[in-house]
């Protein structure tokens, strides 16, 4: 009997599908090999970007001597960090508020205008915040300036932040929650020594998550984007149609290098907690 | 979460304060990605102590949706010939009449009087060039100055083709080859310019901005081009040839123009004047590989330059052809026929 229902369960499992092999080859090979193929250009002695000379590291010179790549980086770690700090935390008070409460009238309606970021077309979103600020510019003649595009950046990334943080949240132990707060723990101290220790996970994935997301947008940041605030992408969209040379591609590289840096050291701070724990 | 709004947005305001703190004397140009010589803005910078920025956009259509809702903060743009028509048509540009400045004695007077900007009275030319096409000779060695090498391709030829993915290069070339006019609104030639280009497709390999990579890789051996884009592909593969069908092809022109929002125009008209002095339009070509329209500018410019054939038109070939924005049904019908090529 029991034999018959791990054979059920083996059965119904997805990894003992036929083909599950192939497919699973399928999509690694067309997600990774064109990183492959650009970091492998990366490499070229040539000027090419599909013809293989000979090994090189000059064009990462090329790059990091490149003021422009630099100073693109510079406005995208920038606008990144402020994105990411700044919708993180509206996006944890927003879990809080949508999970920590007891459920009130239009507490969907709430649901859905945080992630709603997530289902507009990004060019109804750009164009849209495009207008908004040229609006409050003409008729207000007020402007943030520089800092429109921070703003515009940390609203697209509440809901990546608000996501993981949402289902650590609901996935946390309630009663330890209710145990401090029997001991007569004001909620403020719950918050600091109880809920936000078992959240950090997910405030963490959280915020790299909004990170990435506005290191990688193109489209909002180049309708929003003021003078000088030239990001990594646009200056490598600008560079496609008078032709790209693997210095993009050393840049490419790099970045890619800091999102697996990212990913690998969360990575273990989550397997060093769980040790612990 | 009212006081983290309140946050943001004070941090914000303070970082936009710091931005101000710059404002001496400053000029903020939108120009094409990779287009301008950093050495022409260093050396406008230290001639009237102006500090500039430089941003780069893919397209005209990108630039004017930014710029269109007004206090974009950028002071000039460069948009090409067609797009300075619809730009003046809405009042985007200010009316800066670079015709009195200083220096426009040194244009050619072949590009004062354009249909885009009759008398030049909104912009000055930065760089003009043509889109034809690119031959590799050891591929194909005979006649290359037709458009049948594009529409009905010689065996050696076939399945080794780029076009550009750009609607008015692809059909204008068809246009071209049918000997139809240009902004066209006939049924009949549509239709025939629609199966013009449903039967070539099949010869066609891709349909891509890449060409140099494309072309220099051996991924293909014709490539729709741009004489520049050409001209710098040859130097890496000496047998690429730039091709002037006697069909005609397209001539475009990039000018230099100031927004009506500008918020530095006496900045931006300075920078107008400035880039009408030959040596300085000799600094734009030298690094874009295109023509610029000043006289006197051959002088400063690279010898390879000068004896280029992509850049220096031979006896024989046609005129380029400038053409104007079509109207908005004839768009509507390239855009259909466009849209099914591309299926």
């Amino acid at each position: 009997m029991a034999e018959q229902v791990l054979k059920a369960g083996k059965a119904l499992d997805l990894k003992y599908q036929p083909g599950f092999n192939i497919v699973t080859f399928a999509c690694l090979v067309m997600l990774y090999a064109p990183i492959a193929v650009l970091v492998f250009f990366s490499f070229n002695a040539n000027r090419s970007v599909t013809l293989w000379t000979e090994f090189s590291l000059d064009w990462y010179a090329s790059a990091l001597a490149n003021e422009n790549i630099r100073g693109a980086a510079w406005v995208s770690l920038e606008v990144a960090l402020f994105a990411t700090v700044c919708s993180t935390m509206i996006a944890t008070a927003a879990a809080l508020a949508t999970t920590r409460t007891r459920p009130f009238s239009g507490i969907t309606a709430a649901y859905m205008t945080i992630n709603l970021p997530l289902m507009v077309p990004e060019i109804v979103t750009g164009i849209a915040t495009l207008a908004f600020f040229a609006l409050m510019g003409n008729v207000l003649g007020f402007t943030f300036g520089e800092a429109n595009l921070m703003i515009a950046h940390t609203v697209f990334c509440i809901p990546f932040a608000y996501l993981p943080i949402r289902a650590r949240l609901e996935n946390m132990d309630l009663t330890l929650e209710q145990a401090a707060a029997d001991l007569y723990a004001t909620p403020w101290r719950i918050f600091r020594r109880v809920t936000l220790p078992l959240l950090m996970p997910g405030i963490i994935a959280g915020a790299m998550l909004a990170f990435i997301v506005s290191l990688d947008d193109l489209i909002i940041t180049i309708l929003v984007a003021r003078p000088g605030q030239t990001t990594l992408p646009i200056f490598i969209l600008g560079q496609i149609r008078r032709g790209v040379t693997p210095e993009v591609n050393a840049v490419s590289t790099i970045l890619l290098g800091v999102s697996v840096l990212f990913v690998t050291l969360f990575f273990l701070i989550r397997r060093h907690d769980k040790g612990r724990g | 979460m009212k006081s983290l709004l309140k946050t943001c947005v004070a941090v914000a305001a303070l970082t936009w304060g710091a931005g101000q703190a710059w404002a001496a004397g400053e000029l903020h140009i939108y120009n094409w990605g990779n287009y301008t010589n950093p050495e022409l803005i260093e050396k406008f910078e230290k001639a009237y102590d102006i500090k500039v920025t430089l941003d780069g956009y893919d397209s005209n259509e990108t630039m004017l949706a930014k710029v269109k809702p007004g206090g974009s903060g950028y002071d000039i743009v460069v948009p090409g010939d067609y797009m300075i028509a619809i730009m003046i048509k809405e009042g985007l540009l200010l009316e800066s009449k670079p015709n009195e400045m200083e220096n426009f004695e040194n244009v050619d007077p072949l590009w004062t009087d354009v249909y885009w900007d009759p008398g030049r009275n909104y912009s000055v030319p930065w760089q003009w060039g043509t889109t034809s096409f690119t031959v590799n000779t050891e591929a194909y060695d005979g006649d290359i100055d037709t458009l049948a090498i594009l529409f009905d391709p010689p065996e050696a030829l076939d399945g080794r083709i780029n076009m550009l993915e750009d609607m008015n290069d692809v059909l204008n070339a068809g246009l071209r080859y049918l000997n139809y006019p240009r902004c066209n609104d006939n049924k009949e030639q549509l239709r025939d310019l629609a199966e013009l280009l449903t039967n070539a497709k099949p010869h066609w390999r891709t349909m891509s901005y890449g060409t140099i990579e494309k072309l220099t890789s051996g991924d293909v051996d014709v490539s729709q081009n741009w004489n520049g884009a050409s001209m710098r592909a040859r130097l890496q593969v000496p047998s690429l040839k730039y091709a002037y069908p006697k069909e005609g092809f397209t001539g475009w022109m990039d000018n230099v123009a100031i927004l009506a929002d500008a918020p530095n125009p006496d900045n931006a008209k300075l920078f107008l004047n400035f880039i009408m002095d030959p040596e300085n339009a000799a600094l734009i070509s030298n690094f874009a590989r295109y023509a610029n329209g000043i006289k006197g500018s051959e002088e400063f410019m690279d010898p390879e330059m000068l004896d280029a054939p992509e850049i220096i038109m031979p006896a024989g070939a046609p005129a380029p052809d400038f053409v104007p924005p079509c109207d908005e049904d004839v768009v509507a019908f390239y855009n259909k026929i466009w849209t099914n090529l591309k299926k």
